[in-house]
């Protein structure tokens, strides 16, 4: 009998877990139609490479590549694709750097190209495979951290900058210093990002966001421990999350985790600090030992043609240095590029990018940003 | 030739350990010499490791450095060691009831009730934790219900600030490691001859005084056996951590992650896994000599 009735609960357990389990399957739903959809209009490569790899391994951020073009390029090309992700630069740098990975394709943000290719892990690009970099904007083309682009091709870019719940703040910050208010303090998120957060510190106190003076890293550190008591939240996976669902009010963000989290919460509004933000540039780069380089080339040429690209309008709105990508919205998706261009925070203005300031490596002075970093969360 | 394999005891002993001894070279013995050979290096400016012969990383995890005293690696390895005490403890207090409530069940009924204990391991780690966010955000279950309640019997309510922080942390770490002080402590209870039980009421023992004298001592193996499957592992996790305290705080686990990802410092994270691994096999020692240790670590 009580047997009996153990069976029945545990019955009725699994028949809560597999509805649950229904549930999460009819979310997912939409978005395996829309891929259906894309497999239908699926654009001609152009130009059309020979390949005879028959396999592709990228290995890319999280939730930065639009299945349907990964879906697109498996078809036109019958190639397989194979997608390992990261969720840090130097999650990948240390797995590039163990050797043996086998990587077609990375996509190192700029401050750790310098670094990557010093040490032999990146091959230089040969430009006559790559047509497509007619389609960039030359704002994005030939930047500090790589010259002529010899080794990257632009993939995306953003800033870091301020985050506020408009409906839960009353005074908006307008400047990293602000962050700083006490009333603010248990209501902060900030990426777990710590040469990011270091850097606005350092921003606020008129430094150079790369300083390598242990002096002024330990003025930033005073400085920082102190807003990190009122921080709730450190959060590079998705910091939108929690801003959502309003565990906390405002604090420093990606523009693109910022965009979407204002498409559920319109009264999400993005604020470039008047120190300026804190730019960046993701890009993509070939490995060194790198097996299937022209399924390397042909994804480049194709993955990046703009009648392809521009679905990361829809799907991850970061600052897309893609011109032709744009170009195609424009003519064939007029409300999101009219999205894009209206947003200050993925159309990021010309006095904004004027002010910004980009992170680079530090070599030697790497161990005292983490010791500052470690000291204000240990202390 | 098979004949003599046949009679060869020895050699018959040695091909059936050969696969765990391939194991335990490949993926112990090699890796652990690699990490103790880092730990005494230092770093270039990029982040490789020079291989040299120097204490300085050791040094400076235990607060020697050359501008004086530093205990800020000190106190994070203590803060990982009091989450990982009051853990145990907590989960020692909650298992000890059930488990003993298990035991003493009608015989039929015990793989039942332990299949109900074992039932939340089927689901990743990782996802029954993210589960405790949900419950305890601002607007999560935990809050919506205790508001519904409160609503009912208009009573003000003011939703409970549980995520993130520490408090979500113990909680969340307490929730992970309850099964594996559960099964341990039942397994050492469960064998207790219930003709033990008889002769301490012939005694005239009260029931306060045979669990003392006699289900206590004798369930001991199983609480050492949970403690060091609880304790250990708390020590080094920091997933826990990281989802449910919001990354406010840096544990150990966090500190050797760090060496080997931002910091660029392989050497230095090196240092500290050997610390802690030297910390834990010294605390485990002196564990197990010190309250002794049945099978049950096997069964748990």
């Amino acid at each position: 009998m009580t047997g009996r009735r153990c069976w029945g609960v545990l019955i009725a357990l699994f028949i809560v877990m597999l509805s649950m389990a229904a549930c999460g399957g009819a979310a997912e739903s939409p978005d395996a139609t829309s891929a259906g959809e894309g497999d239908a209009a699926c654009p001609a490569p152009d130009p059309r490479l020979e390949v005879t790899s028959t396999e592709l391994n990228l290995f890319v951020w999280t939730e930065y590549i639009p299945q349907d073009i990964i879906d697109c390029f498996e078809e036109v090309y019958g190639i397989r694709v194979n997608k390992d992700e990261y969720s840090s630069n130097e999650e990948m740098y240390a797995k590039l750097s163990a050797g043996g990975a086998n990587y077609d394709l990375v996509q190192p943000t700029d401050y750790i190209v310098g670094l990557m290719i010093r040490q032999g892990l990146l091959q230089p690009l040969d430009k006559d495979k790559l047509p497509i970099f007619d389609n960039f904007d030359a704002n994005y083309l030939n930047l500090a951290f790589d010259p002529d682009n010899q080794y990257t091709l632009p993939y995306q870019a953003g800033a870091d900058a301020i985050v506020v719940n408009t409906d839960a703040v009353a005074t908006r910050p307008q400047s990293f210093a602000d962050l700083w208010n006490p009333d603010y303090a248990g209501r902060l998120v900030m990426l777990d990002d710590s040469r990011a957060i270091i850097a606005a510190t350092l921003l606020t106190l008129g430094y150079d966001v790369n300083t390598m003076d242990p002096a002024q890293l330990e003025e930033a550190k005073v400085k920082l421990a102190e807003l990190v008591k009122g921080v709730k939240l450190f959060d590079s996976d998705s910091p939108k999350t929690a801003l959502i669902a309003g565990d906390v009010d405002l604090g420093i963000l990606w523009t693109g985790e910022a965009a979407i989290a204002q498409r559920e919460l319109p009264a999400i509004e993005f604020v470039y600090p008047t120190e300026g933000p804190i730019l960046w540039q993701d890009t993509y780069a070939i490995p060194a030992d790198a097996p299937h380089l022209d399924a390397a080339y042909a994804w480049l040429n194709y993955s990046l043609q703009g009648n392809l690209f521009w679905k990361m309008l829809d799907e991850f709105p970061y600052t897309n240095p893609n011109r032709a990508a744009l170009d195609f919205a424009k003519a064939n998706h007029p409300d999101l590029y009219d999205a894009y261009q209206n947003s200050s925070i993925t159309n990021i203005p010309a006095e904004v990018l004027e002010r910004g300031h980009y992170i680079e490596d530090v070599g030697e002075a790497t161990p005292l940003y983490d010791r500052v970093w470690t000291e204000v969360k240990g202390g | 030739m098979i004949q003599r394999f046949r009679e060869n005891r020895r050699l018959q002993g040695f091909l059936l350990i050969l696969p765990t001894l391939f194991v335990m070279v490949v993926m112990l013995i090699i890796p652990l010499t690699l990490t103790v050979v880092t730990s005494f290096g230092q770093r270039d400016a990029d982040g490789n490791v020079i291989y040299t012969f120097t204490l300085e990383n050791y040094w400076r995890l235990i607060g020697f450095t050359e501008q004086g005293w530093d205990d800020l690696y000190l106190r994070i390895l203590l803060r990982s060691l009091w989450l990982a005490l009051q853990t145990t403890v907590i989960v020692i207090a909650m298992a000890y009831p059930l488990a003993y409530f298990i035991a003493r069940a009608p015989e039929k009924r015990r793989n039942s009730l332990l299949f109900l204990v074992l039932i939340p391991l089927w689901t990743n780690f990782i996802i029954r934790i993210y589960a405790w966010v949900m419950i305890l955000r601002g607007q999560g279950v935990l809050n919506s219900a205790l508001g519904g309640v409160a609503g009912l019997l208009s009573i003000p309510f003011q939703p409970l600030d549980l995520y993130p922080s520490q408090g979500a942390v113990l909680i969340g770490m307490v929730y992970e490691f309850l099964p594996f002080m559960i099964l341990p402590i039942y397994t050492s209870l469960e064998k207790i001859e219930p003709s033990l039980y008889e002769a301490a009421a012939d005694l005239y023992a009260n029931a306060f005084r045979t669990f003392w004298r006699v289900t206590a001592p004798l369930s001991m193996p199983g609480v050492v056996a949970g403690t060091i499957l609880t304790f250990v592992p708390v020590i080094g996790t920091f997933v826990v951590s990281d989802i449910l305290g919001g990354r406010q705080v840096i544990l150990v686990g966090n500190l050797v992650q760090r060496q080997f990802l931002d910091a660029r410092n392989p050497p230095f994270g090196s240092a500290a896994s050997i610390i802690l691994l030297l910390m834990t096999l010294g605390l485990t020692l002196y564990y197990t000599r010190r309250f002794g240790l049945g099978e049950e670590i096997a069964a748990g």
